[in-house]
């Protein structure tokens, strides 16, 4: 029986029909074992993600830290390192222009018989109506190892191309800087402000006539005192008045040396003067006014052996005299030295100037006197006669200009330097204007008197080859311009901006049947407007 | 006489108001080392610049940087400019020289021992009661076992792990390239996952508690044993493994451009000297000089240390052949 009861419990259990105990127990055992073990896996493939996903999220963040960025806003487009110590930016300006002229507004350069149109009474050709394009500059700029920042920009605008800029500028430190290139000269104020940020369209008589433009060379220059005092002292080619040098080798050896004091005593304080700038900045060259002679086709000529002789090719090259034409702020000439003229000597610019920004206010001003040295040349009878400069007219002239600017931000924006930022973008659906400024300037050159008169004493002279002829015909050139600029400027918004002047400019001189029985030049009357577009 | 006597006074006078103007300057140096040094160069710093201000009197602080080596070398390459670098292998330091003429090419001749002050090795940590039995290196290419090491394109110490292995199976298999990369990447096979540097690898490992056996640096097993995760690890020392000679070197160009090449030299002799050798065995670094070798012999494990020159053929070969892209390591986690 019992064996019986044995198989038969053996066959159950066998069978899987009746369970022991204890099996039951090892399997379970076993089966939560298992299932530890897996749940173990399971924890550690879940640790495992988790893990990854930190690492990846590092990752990320390291690798952000190296990503170049690129920016595009109303500023313009840039790329920069992820340090920001490399950048290149890609800005840009459009200015699209129309001059009307009212009728009696005269170009002194009409006065050839190569121009088109007849003339008037007084031996003028009308200054014509025009649209162009009077800036249109895209700049590439940057900075390279945080350090050296560099720009280069070209203008296809006024009917030509050429390089405007194209310099580096190596901060070593807030106080030293060093600029090599092409670039605007450290000395006017009004030059020194963007094209896109002037007030009126055209610059001042002080910017455009007198103070340089641009000059290819080098400055230092920094600021001291928390930028509350900038200096600048440069080492240039030298260009005439309102002079834009071209990028090529010079002929004339002599340097011009430029200088700059400019401070913004209270720019960190809280009060009415905060936005008051004051200074001074000046030029020095002296040179020898033969250098600027024509040699159009010479025999022999010079030093050390073999003697050349300076031929009479021509008078002096009106493009190498060294001396200017001054255009009116409607941008027709009124001013000319006689063809015989050249620069002879020392050429000296002193100008204080000034800004005071306050609200809504802005005044600008600025003064130029320049010294210059002239002299008269006589062209040689013959291939192997010298043109030399005329003994005894050598002259020292000393021309004055100034002007004075205030413009008022009517809906209210903070006026300043550097332009104006609308508080609301010009949209017609939200009915909102954009922001508007009106402004007033005067701007008078007036030029030295003996400029008009011959050397030897004899008065007001035509132009000619010798001592007793004038550095210019009164009745060509006048001796003075005054202009009131009247304006309105309509900001869009931060890169769009339209504006319109009405310009009058009335004379001393320029015009009449003789130097000695000089006239004065009718008054020129303009409308000036322009769409720009900067960014 | 007199004129002898008015120059000597005006010289004694010169030195001593050269001597009084000259004040304490606070000078600053980078170290730019690998992941797991932190804990060294922090009591190391303390020490130096308290040596190095009673020797000049100028107060020196060291910042430090630490990072996978691999990514450490290329970070100071594209310009991140540390006075000295302490770096895992040569290899990374040679690439200052080839990448960037940041240091002559002989620099590693400029120290003691090849520039290497302080060698380690490799070993595993395990979990406490090691519950995988992990004993050698052919324990870890078991299936079901999970093994922690850093990437060898970014880590030093991951490098050093990678021809340890290699080195092993070398050795078990009569100097068989194909079947030492077998295993290799048997071993990989059973690595979830890579991180940047040693560091990232404890933390992987202790912090988060994942894998069975973590391949790392000697001394960062035994801070690990003794500080990061106490009680719950042990040491379990390979019967082969790597000689691993971490280098030193100053950064040429930088610390003449910041005016620190003295102080770098100094810093990096100063590893050489009784304090830093001592430091150094104290973070279970092993010390290559006396009196700290035989201070610290005891605390090392006798290992059988091959060397990278005999088994690889030095530094420059084993990088190409393994390491730079298109080599061996990228072929195993192909496959992996």
């Amino acid at each position: 029986m019992k064996t019986h009861n044995k198989l038969l419990v053996s066959l159950l259990l066998g069978a899987g029909i009746v369970s022991s105990p204890i099996l039951s127990f090892a399997a379970d055992s076993k089966e939560l074992e298992d299932l530890r073990a897996q749940i173990e896996e399971l924890k550690q493939a879940v640790k495992v993600l988790d893990r990854k996903g930190e690492i990846a999220v590092e990752d990320a963040a390291a690798a952000k830290k190296k990503d170049a960025v690129v920016k595009a806003s109303e500023k313009g487009f840039a790329i920069e390192s992820a340090d920001g110590k490399n950048t290149v930016k890609f800005n840009g300006i459009i200015q699209a222009d129309y001059r009307y002229y009212d009728e009696g507004a005269n170009d002194v350069r009409g006065r050839s018989a190569g121009r088109a149109g007849p003339l008037d009474a007084d031996g003028f050709r009308d200054a014509q109506d025009t649209g162009l394009l009077r800036r249109v500059r895209p700049t590439i700029q940057g900075t390279l190892g945080g350090k050296y920042d560099y720009r280069f920009t070209p203008d296809f605008g006024g009917g030509s191309a050429g390089v405007v800029d194209a310099y580096i500028d190596a901060r070593f430190s807030p106080f030293f800087k060093l600029r090599a290139g092409k670039f605007k000269s450290f000395v006017g104020l009004e030059r020194l402000q963007s094209g896109s940020d002037i007030r009126f369209v055209e610059r001042a008589y002080t910017t455009n006539a007198i103070l340089p433009n641009r000059d290819l060379g080098f400055a230092v220059h920094g600021d001291l005192f928390g930028d509350k005092l900038n200096y600048a002292l440069g080492v240039v080619n030298g260009v005439a008045d309102g002079g834009n040098i071209a990028t090529g080798p010079e002929y004339n050896k002599e340097k011009e040396f430029t200088w700059r004091l400019f401070t913004t005593p209270f720019k960190d304080n809280v009060n009415a003067f905060s936005g008051l700038g004051f200074g001074v900045a000046g030029t020095y060259t002296d040179f020898r006014g033969d250098r600027n002679l024509d040699f159009g086709s010479l025999t022999s000529s010079g030093e050390g052996g073999t003697t050349y002789t300076l031929n009479n090719g021509g008078s002096v090259d009106a493009t190498r005299n060294g001396l200017p034409a001054y255009v009116t702020e409607g941008q027709n000439v009124f001013f000319r030295y006689g063809s015989n003229v050249l620069a002879d000597g020392q050429r000296t610019r002193v100008s204080p100037q000034a800004y005071f920004y306050n609200g809504p206010w802005g005044v600008i001003g600025e003064y130029a006197w320049l010294k210059q040295e002239v002299g008269i040349t006589a062209v040689g009878a013959n291939a192997t006669t010298a043109t030399t400069i005329v003994d005894g007219t050598n002259k020292e002239l000393n021309h004055h200009t100034w002007n004075i600017g205030a413009t008022y931000v009517l809906t209210g924006e903070d006026n300043s330097f550097k332009g104006i930022k609308p508080k609301n973008n010009f949209d017609l659906d939200k009915g909102t204007w954009g922001a508007w400024e009106a402004g007033l300037r005067y701007s008078a050159l007036n030029l030295d008197d003996d400029t008009f008169k011959a050397p030897n004493g004899s008065g007001y002279q035509g132009e000619g080859a010798t001592a007793a002829k004038a550095y210019a015909d009164r009745s060509i050139s006048a001796k003075a311009a005054k202009t009131w600029t009247g304006g309105i400027n309509w900001y869009l918004d931060q890169n769009t901006k339209v504006q319109l002047n009405y310009l009058h400019t009335s004379f001393d001189g320029g015009a009449g049947s003789s130097a000695s029985a000089h006239q004065d030049r009718k008054n020129e009357n303009a409308i000036f407007g322009r769409l720009q577009i900067s960014y | 006489m007199i004129f002898k006597k008015i120059i000597k006074s005006a010289v004694i006078t010169a030195l001593t108001l050269t001597t009084l103007s000259v004040n304490a300057a606070d000078v600053s140096i980078l170290n730019v080392s690998y992941d797991p040094t932190r804990e060294f160069y922090q009591e190391y710093n303390e020490s130096f610049a308290k040596y190095w201000k009673s020797k000049t009197g100028d107060n020196v602080k060291v910042q430090q940087s630490h990072g996978g080596a691999g990514k450490q070398a290329r970070a100071v390459i594209d310009g991140l400019e540390g006075d000295v670098v302490t770096l895992a292998l040569s290899y990374d330091i040679d690439q200052l020289y080839e990448k960037a003429r940041l240091i002559p090419a002989d620099w590693q001749k400029r120290l003691k021992n090849n520039s290497s002050p302080y060698t380690s090795t490799i070993v595993f940590l395990v979990r406490k009661g090691n519950p995988k039995k992990i004993k050698d290196w052919d324990d870890l290419v078991k299936p079901g076992v999970s093994i922690i090491t850093p990437n060898p394109k970014t880590s030093g110490g991951a490098r050093w792990n990678y021809l340890a292995a290699w080195a092993f199976a070398l050795k078990q298999n009569n100097n068989d390239e194909a079947k030492a990369k077998e295993f290799v990447t048997k071993l990989y096979k059973n690595a979830p996952i890579l991180d940047s540097g040693a560091r990232g690898s404890t933390t992987t490992f202790l912090e988060r508690g994942i894998g069975d056996v973590l391949i790392t640096w000697e001394n960062e097993a035994f801070l690990a044993k003794k500080e990061l995760g106490v009680g719950e690890v042990e040491i379990v020392v390979p019967s082969l493994s790597i000689l691993a000679e971490p280098p030193v070197t100053v950064v040429d160009k930088f610390a003449k451009k910041h005016g620190t090449e003295k102080l770098a030299q100094a810093y990096l002799e100063y590893l050489y000297s009784d304090e830093g050798q001592d430091l150094a065995g104290k973070h279970f670094y092993r010390p290559t000089l006396e009196p700290a070798v035989k201070k610290y012999a005891s605390q090392f494990p006798k290992v059988n240390l091959v060397k990278i020159d005999e088994v690889f053929g030095g530094w420059q070969k084993a990088q190409k052949t393994h390491f730079n892209d298109g080599g061996v390591f990228d072929e195993i986690i192909v496959k992996k």
